[in-house]
């Protein structure tokens, strides 16, 4: 099997998931597209020396978190979801609605406690993992993760209670 | 935590499907191939400054006039070739008049026109590549392309102006991110395939009847019979193989397929004029010896049997890469040439950003004779990489 090969068996088979955590990332499918594109590119040019590795999808991974908080950075923050919540009356059970108030929050949220939610809530990593993939300490984990829970109920206060819970269970962890 | 995680996955769901494979290779083999020594790259300009001057007869040096037109909607002359231009290339200039992944196309005599009916190889507000091809007829008369009006394809004589539709509409999203366009000699038949192959089928359409047949996506159409039933495939990536699909439109069946695996890569020619054969160059490249190739061959379609091997001689020593096109004759073949720097794998920087739009850099184009593999020149052209650039006839395979 040569190098390209070999390549593409590895987009095969983790593509779907990376995408899925870049969409969490970026909240935009186009930019979801650019930053896994971007982050295959250089995945591609140190084939060589990750195909060898066992888990080349950690370094993709670590790439893919990494290269967000530096876009993210630079650039203006121009791509919060234009829908608005319906102005109306709604539940907070109701899942259409969760997700667009969530989206929208989960947006607002500079790009270190984004990449903190995602990480920890949707990969469900531990927070050495979480550390380790944004290349920080244990201590800055736990402090973005409150940080990001408590500006998610600030911006989404019709979801708070059930985010002040998580909190809550995350003291107990 | 299930309740967040939850939402999590419902938005997650949202992420779009896309195959990122093909176009990720597509675009490191752009950034490697373009990585260009520019000390031997401006000596290859000042050379086909000279010759220029020097061979008026070969349509050569910069291949755009002073101002480039929009084609007319009749009497232009057969065409030579046709090119896609991107706009901010990483180095250099793009040519004058430049429209941002527009198609020109360039007569015999030497005059460009933009196609404005084409669709742009952009998506707007350039988020992103969306290929649209372009095909000539082998006599040079006819184009086919992506009309952005009609949202399917359109072929167009360039002497009348007379325009054919598809019957059948093709969306946008079907396009892929490298797609292929072959034009039969007549101008009746368009076949179009892509990478990455999803569940959409590649096509062949009947202009004329407006029938229209699926084929299987990511093989290349290098060839058709004269009355349009039997069609030759070639995939170079990941495995080289050839495919014969013949009786197309019978309605009884659905087409009788021969398909053979060769055991090493190969770059294909379009099908040479016996209907049969094609042109090969094995391709030897490995990431720290990229751009290697083998001898000419010539090869049974049907069998996969190399029936002859020659050396090419004439092609100046620094040339890397070989894209095999136009039969000429049933003896000559052309062997469209860049003579680029091809860095190994571990001398390209980890850190070095990936180039979208690469500089322009010069092809020259040679005759080749496949018993002889003597090689004449015969032009020389501005473009970005192979895929950018068409000659007439059905497309080689990379």
């Amino acid at each position: 099997m040569d190098r390209n090969d070999s390549f593409r068996e590895f987009v095969a088979g983790h593509q779907q998931a990376l995408m899925r955590t870049a969409y969490l990332l970026t909240g935009d499918a186009h930019q979801a597209e650019d930053l896994l594109q971007s982050v295959l590119l250089k995945v591609l040019g140190r084939w060589s020396r990750l195909s060898r590795v066992e888990h080349p999808e950690a370094y993709a991974r670590k790439a893919l978190v990494n290269q967000h908080i530096s876009w993210r950075q630079r650039r203006v923050r121009s791509e919060f979801p234009t829908a608005e919540p319906p102005d109306r009356l709604y539940s907070s059970e109701d899942s259409t609605v969760v997700r667009l108030v969530m989206l929208r929050a989960l947006m607002r949220l500079p790009p270190r406690q984004r990449a903190v939610i995602v990480l920890r809530y949707y990969e469900d990593r531990t927070e050495r993992e979480t550390a380790e993939l944004m290349n920080c300490s244990i201590g800055t984990v736990k402090s973005q993760a409150h940080y990001a829970l408590a500006r998610l109920r600030e911006l989404a206060p019709e979801l708070a209670p059930k985010l002040a819970d998580i909190e809550a269970e995350e003291a107990y962890r | 935590m299930t309740w967040l995680r939850n939402v999590l996955v419902d938005l997650a769901d949202d992420s779009p499907q896309v195959d990122l494979a093909e176009r990720t290779i597509a675009a490191h083999h752009r950034r490697r191939r373009t990585v260009i020594s520019y000390l031997a790259a401006a000596m290859v300009v000042v050379v086909s400054l000279g010759v220029t001057a020097a061979v008026r007869l070969l349509p050569d040096g910069p291949q755009e006039a002073a101002s480039v037109g929009d084609l007319p909607a009749r009497g232009a002359g057969p065409l030579s070739h046709a090119y896609k231009t991107f706009c901010k290339p990483v180095s250099g200039k793009a040519p004058a008049g430049c429209r941002d992944g527009g198609w020109r196309v360039v007569t015999r005599s030497g005059k460009t026109y933009h196609v404005p009916e084409a669709l742009p190889s952009l998506a707007p507000g350039r988020t992103g590549l969306r290929d649209s091809p372009l095909a000539i007829s082998r006599d040079g008369w006819k184009i086919a392309y992506y009309s952005a009006k009609e949202g399917t394809f359109q072929v167009r004589d360039l002497a009348s102006g007379q325009k054919t539709t598809a019957a059948t509409k093709v969306p946008k999203t079907q396009l892929g991110s490298i797609s292929r366009l072959m034009l039969s000699d007549d101008g009746r038949f368009v076949a179009f395939s892509k990478v990455p192959d999803f569940k959409d089928p590649a096509l062949i359409v009947d202009m004329r009847d407006g029938n229209v047949r699926e084929l299987p996506n990511r093989w290349v159409p290098i060839g058709l019979s004269q009355d349009g039933a039997t069609i030759t495939l070639a995939e170079y990536s990941p495995r080289s193989r050839l495919r014969t699909i013949s009786h197309l439109w019978s309605s009884s069946s659905k087409g009788d397929t021969t398909s053979v695996i060769l055991p090493v890569d190969y770059r294909f020619s379009p099908l040479a004029p016996d209907g049969k054969t094609v042109a090969v160059i094995e391709d030897r490249s490995t990431a720290e010896k990229p751009c290697r190739h083998g001898n000419l061959a010539l090869m049974d379609t049907l069998t996969g049997e190399k029936r002859k091997t020659t050396v090419i001689s004439g092609l100046p020593s620094d040339v890397s890469q070989i894209s095999l096109r136009t039969w000429l004759s049933g003896e000559k073949v052309t062997a469209l040439t860049m003579s680029v720097r091809c860095r190994p794998a571990s001398e390209v920087p980890d850190d070095e950003p990936a180039v979208i739009d690469p500089p322009y850099q010069t092809m020259t184009a040679y005759a080749v004779n496949v018993r002889t593999g003597k090689a004449r020149k015969l032009a020389t052209y501005r473009a970005q990489d192979f895929f950018g650039i068409v000659m007439p006839g059905p497309p080689g395979a990379l």
